[in-house]
């Protein structure tokens, strides 16, 4: 069996799934559609290991399936990188789903589009041509807003999310294809392999056209700033597995739609490419990390956060491209490896912090962090998965996020020393939003665990919170198995990165990481030990107890209230909430953020001095959405409501209109002609 | 003086002249942010005096005197009188707050680094690679004239223009003629000293104040 | 590898140890400037006997967090301590010894304590967990950027290879893109250790306490391991300021001999710079919480400034 017979045959099992999810009976439909769509994600990983295994790309035709254009499969190693990473967040997601099924994900349309949108997610980086990229792209846009609706769909706010967000990504597919009909309609072929071939002959202006509308275009799918409002407003509407497969996967391939586009099409560009984005990508990190450590709902955190690590790939990303525009192959091949290794260990953390993220709304009834606390108890593995997730996104060693953060830091630093003007300044300034960014998510997932998982509950729904089924429990524990293998080891994925980098982007430097149990860098000097390191960590904690044990007189701990300072009563009410322990983070940067508050006092009817009640209330708003879009809206509903006046009503009006526009265009053919 | 000994004292001396340039965004006393002004002017003698040195230039040894006395000892002097008849005063709210301008200064200082990379080509000595530093300084200084609301810290700032100019009138064309930096140097205090009356005469008839009320004046 | 070995193995006895010695020494200096006689030198050491003689005890509200969290700091400062060279450029595991790897090793034992704090559920907790992080946050930008201006000469992260470049060429200390990151680091690590003008060590007021208010609900022997970790690591980043200022007297072989020399010259080092914090400390007050941003971002343009004199001074 070939690749592409296994390609062909995943994407035949992920549209079984989907039927089987319409045609099941209640009971089994989640499950029945879930198999299926496991077999798929076998298949698509099988098909993509081969090709990154071999190092050729595999290559289909058939002008059967779609009328007039085909379908094209060209499954190059980047595209198999890619696919693995979707599977990788699918196939616990999925198992994630069986259990969630009580909340939306058990009726007709869901258990049907679910494993519709996965198989497009695994078939997206499959595509060659033009035409299937875009009929997968807009299933994959349809299914998840679809996805989006399902469970709440009657609610005002997962109504006007689902609207940002078609209207967002409807806006993003038209730029991706009028760059890919530029580029297609100057390489007179519409396959990436001919598209590619010709890239290097075009103008540069036609060149800069398509790569900025590409930038756009997937850089809205990806959730760059400004064109990521819609995922603070999407991500909590829809279920925690379409989050975690949205927030994990779907934005990798935005990241993959700029990659393809800026190197492996066009191969590389000026350097105003890409410093536009890094500025683009440090202004995410900089802006998704601090409204995530300012925000009160988990998973509206979790949705800003992955702005912030959407920015730091890009981060890496414009990096690579710099160093390839100034002539340092070598460096630009390290950027890039950063950045695929960023985009993986952002889908299995995320994915993780997602589905635990469910987990918590299933067991409590609520995502808001000032309705949880105390579920670390409560809810044992449920919590202790999550902390180690939150360990991971921050970058803490041995866990795979640092590693991602090492690999961006050691591109930057040996950067910093290639004489080149741009680089000179770009380099110190992206080291310093990278560092901020970090601070700034410590402070959002301490806030995430210490709030949410900590302390005593502080709302009734916290206080009975029980532990949720083992499935559900069990994918958490597998994406987090993951994350901490590959921090531990990553020697296991970074020869598929590197095989992904290399031959997919031809003219960058090859061979760049030793291969071994450490990461060594091949021509610069950097190396990481971090298995060494775990082993160190682990040593260390165990003597270090076993030596507290031992000196103290007895080794078991007496439980008492809580001292405080010497208060007596400590409620849940005297905790910190998430506003509290955010509020010296919004205080410095209040000008960035300015958060509405609203001061209301009541007083008695009969006299002005005594005071009733007093209500305060404070809310950080997007500021981009209230200074960029909400305008805009505003206008086009002005301008709606101005066009009201060609419609009075009148039949008479209206068959004029009619006869208007057809004297008009009679006149212009004559005219013409 | 051997070419590595002249190379590194001249950097840390042209890099001490921008230090102060910040330390005066970042303290809010205005007896500390004159005393800053007064190592500036120390640092900026001893560039002239190093750059002499090398180069044989009596001359301009003897501009780095003066600088010394005008910019590190009369001037501050002059600014100080001003300070000591408002004691406690601080620059408590400036336009912009202190974070914000300490990151605005480092943004102006990589500015002047990638604007001058066509200017340190044509002086590729050793004095003409630190060029970056007296222009960051001037545009330190027109921030700090731009954003502070203290009459005394606005006088700072065009006096911080001034030295930026100075230091890169020293660097790039390895000293002035005498005549023209007693002429420049006369200029400035001139200025001050008309700022300094200015400043006294209205404290004395409105009180202390800050820069915005004078808008109150005009009707 | 054995003498390597040994040598991480004597670099952390001798944090582990000289850790609270050079807190004693810094709080006798600083009584004696204040005019009062002061409790010996050693009286961290026996305060910790004292406290692991006492009883254990915990929260009823706390979780395993509150008992792993003393553990877990102590145990990332001594692998910190193990791979950086305090005592000599060869440790072991030298080669994975970066200043990047270190900055992350502190983090976890700062973010897991953080942790701690609030899992009593009391409101101290939170507000020392919530400023902690805040000022750990904005510390960040200052000391990435001093480490990337400090491994420009190197040209490499790596600890033991620009103290090697520093040993090989002395007078790399005096350019102001050195000068400039140690100072903006020098700032970074008194507010990382909670030290005056950021954070005051011996105060229990509301108003003012940001770590203390974390470690509120320890006793005994968990307050000692606490303890022993906080001076561990004020130790590890004085050992580190001085091996990048003055790194004389490092052992560059594993022999005995030179690492005798080594533990020698870095306990005199480090007992000198904790002398002159405490001076320091003796005439600074304390800095308004909401001023420490203030602080911090002139330790972040010192850092640039370090970077940029780095590029235009050659």
């Amino acid at each position: 069996m070939n690749a592409g017979t296994l390609v062909v045959t995943g994407a035949v099992l992920g549209l079984g799934a989907g039927i089987a999810g319409v045609a099941l009976p209640h009971r089994s439909r989640v499950t029945g559609a879930a198999v299926l769509l496991w077999g798929a994600c076998a298949l698509e990983g099988v098909a993509a290991v081969h090709v990154l295994a071999t190092g050729h790309a595999v290559v289909l035709h058939s002008s059967t399936i779609l009328p007039l254009t085909g379908v094209e499969v060209m499954l190059s190693p980047l595209g198999a990188f890619f696919v693995l990473l979707v599977a990788l967040v699918a196939v616990p997601a999925t198992l994630h789903g069986i259990g969630y099924a009580r909340h939306g994900l058990a009726s007709r349309t869901a258990a049907c589009v679910f494993p519709i949108f996965v198989t497009s997610l695994l078939l997206v980086p499959t595509a060659g041509s033009v035409a299937t990229f875009m009929v997968l792209w807009e299933l994959m846009a349809l299914t998840s807003l679809l996805l989006v609706l399902v469970g709440h769909g009657r609610r005002a706010e997962a109504r006007s999310a689902a609207s940002w967000y078609a209207v967002l990504t409807q806006g993003g597919a038209a730029l991706i294809l009028i760059a890919w009909l530029v580029l297609a309609a100057h390489s007179g072929g519409q396959s990436f392999a001919a598209m590619g071939h010709h890239a290097r002959h075009l103008a540069p202006a036609v060149r800069g056209l398509v790569f900025v509308l590409a930038l756009i275009g997937f850089g809205s799918k990806a959730g760059v700033v400004p064109f990521h409002v819609w995922l603070p407003k999407a991500h909590p509407e829809a279920p925690s597995p379409v989050s975690a497969l949205m927030s994990g996967a779907m934005v990798a391939l935005g990241v993959y739609g700029i990659v393809l586009v800026g190197d492996a099409l066009l191969g590389g560009g000026p350097v105003w490419w890409w410093l536009a984005v890094l500025a683009l990508g440090a202004v995410s990190a900089l802006f998704g990390s601090l409204h995530a450590a300012s925000s009160t709902d988990v998973k509206r955190l979790l949705a800003y956060s992955t702005t912030d690590n959407v920015g730091l790939a890009l981060l890496a990303l414009g990096a690579s491209g710099l160093f390839a525009a100034t002539r340092h192959p070598v460096l630009a091949s390290l950027g890039l490896v950063a950045t695929l290794v960023l985009m993986l260990n952002h889908a299995a953390v995320k994915g993780a912090l997602f589905l635990a993220a469910g987990s918590v709304q299933m067991a409590t009834g609520s995502s808001d962090l000032d309705r949880l606390g105390g579920l670390l108890r409560r809810m044992p593995q449920t919590g202790a998965l999550f902390l180690v997730a939150a360990a991971a996104i921050t970058g803490l060693p041995p866990l795979n996020g640092f590693i991602g953060e090492w690999l961006l830091f050691q591109s930057l630093l040996h950067g910093a020393a290639t004489g080149n003007t741009a680089t000179d300044v770009a380099v110190p300034l992206a080291v310093a939003a990278l560092a901020l960014t970090a601070g700034l998510t410590v402070v959002a997932f301490v806030k995430a665990v210490g709030i949410g998982f900590l302390g005593r509950p502080r709302s009734q729904g916290a206080d009975e919170a029980v532990e949720v089924p083992v499935t559900m429990r069990l994918a958490v524990g597998l994406l987090v198995a993951v994350c901490v293998v590959f921090g531990v080891v990553p020697a296991l994925e970074l020869p598929a990165v590197e095989r992904a980098v290399r031959t997919a982007v031809p003219g960058v430097g090859s061979a760049l990481l030793a291969h071994g149990v450490d990461v060594q860098l091949v021509g610069l000097r950097g190396v990481l030990a971090p298995t060494e390191l775990a082993g160190a960590m682990a040593v260390a904690v165990v003597g270090v107890m076993v030596l507290r044990r031992s000196l103290s007189r007895r080794p078991t701990a007496r439980v008492v209230d809580a001292w405080g300072c010497g208060r007596q009563l400590q409620t849940a009410r005297m905790q910190y909430t998430a506003t509290s322990f955010a509020e010296p983070v919004q205080r410095v940067f209040d000008d960035v953020l300015r958060p509405v508050q609203d001061l209301d006092v009541t007083h008695v009817a009969e006299s002005r001095y005594v005071i009733e009640a007093v209500t305060f209330h404070n809310a950080v708003d997007d500021a981009i959405e209230r200074g960029l879009y909400r305008p805009v809206v505003r206008v086009v509903r002005r301008c709606g409501q101005a066009a009201r006046a060609l419609q009075p009503g009148s039949v008479h009006r209206y068959l004029g209109y009619g006869l208007g526009a057809l004297v008009i265009v009679l006149a212009a053919l004559a005219m013409i002609g | 003086m051997s070419a590595s000994t002249y190379a590194s004292a001249l950097g840390l001396e042209a890099a001490a002249v921008l230090l102060c340039a910040v330390v005066t965004l970042w303290r809010r006393s205005l007896g500390a942010i004159v005393r800053a002004l007064a190592i500036q002017g120390l640092a900026l003698a001893c560039v002239a005096m190093v750059i002499g040195l090398h180069q044989r230039d009596p001359g301009l040894v003897v501009v780095g005197l003066l600088v010394l006395a005008a910019k590190a000892a009369v001037v501050p002097m002059l600014i100080t009188r001003v300070v000591r008849g408002d004691p406690g005063s601080r620059e408590t709210q400036p336009l912009v707050n202190v974070p914000a301008s300490l990151v605005a200064a480092g943004a102006l200082t990589f500015l002047a680094f990638a604007a001058t990379r066509s200017v340190t080509a044509l002086v590729p000595t050793t004095a003409g690679r630190l060029i970056p530093l007296g222009l960051a300084c001037m545009l330190v200084g027109f921030f700090a004239l731009v954003t502070r609301r203290k009459a005394v810290s606005q006088i700072v700032g065009i006096l911080l223009v001034d030295n930026g100019v100075a230091l890169v009138a020293f660097l790039a064309t390895a000293g002035v003629p005498l005549l023209v930096e007693l002429g420049a140097s006369l200029d400035v205090l001139l200025a001050v000293i008309v700022l300094r009356v200015l400043a006294t005469h209205l404290r004395s008839r409105l009180g202390p104040f800050d820069l915005d009320q004078l808008t109150e004046l005009h009707d | 590898m054995v003498g390597a070995g040994i040598s991480s193995a004597v670099q952390v006895a001798v944090v582990a140890v000289g850790g609270p010695v050079l807190l004693g020494v810094m709080r006798k200096v600083r009584c004696r400037l204040e005019g009062r006689v002061g409790a010996p030198v050693l009286q961290p050491l026996v305060d910790i006997r004292k406290l692991f003689r006492k009883e254990r005890l915990r929260p009823d509200q706390a979780t395993w967090i509150f008992a792993l969290a003393p553990v877990v700091l102590v145990s990332t400062v001594a692998v910190a301590a193990a791979v950086t060279p305090l005592v000599t450029t060869h440790p072991a595991f030298g080669a994975g010894s970066d200043l990047f790897v270190l900055v992350y090793l502190l983090l976890v034992g700062s973010t897991i304590l953080a942790l701690a704090g609030m899992d009593a559920g009391t409101a101290f907790g939170g507000m020392g967990s919530s400023r902690a992080v805040t000022i750990g946050a904005l510390a960040e930008p200052a000391l990435l950027v001093s480490i990337l201006a400090l491994s420009a000469t190197a040209h490499s992260s790596n600890l033991a290879a620009i103290v090697r470049a520093t040993l090989a060429g002395p007078g790399s200390v005096a350019t102001p893109q050195r000068l400039f990151a140690l100072g903006s680091l020098l700032i970074v690590i008194v507010a990382e250790s909670g030290r005056l003008p950021v954070d005051n060590p011996a105060t229990h007021l509301e108003l003012t306490m940001v770590h203390e208010a974390m470690v509120l609900e320890y006793a005994g022997p968990d307050l000692a391991v606490v303890t022993v970790g906080e001076a561990m690591r004020l130790t590890l980043l004085l050992g580190i300021f001085v091996n990048l200022v003055a790194p004389w007297g490092v052992a560059t072989t594993t022999h005995a001999a030179d690492i005798a020399v080594g533990v020698a010259s870095l306990a005199a080092k480090v007992a000198l710079l904790g002398v002159a914090l405490s001076v320091f400390e003796v005439s600074t007050a304390k800095v308004r919480l909401f001023r420490i941003p203030e602080l911090l971002a002139g330790a972040f343009v010192l850092a640039l400034l370090g970077v940029v004199s780095g590029l235009v001074v050659k």
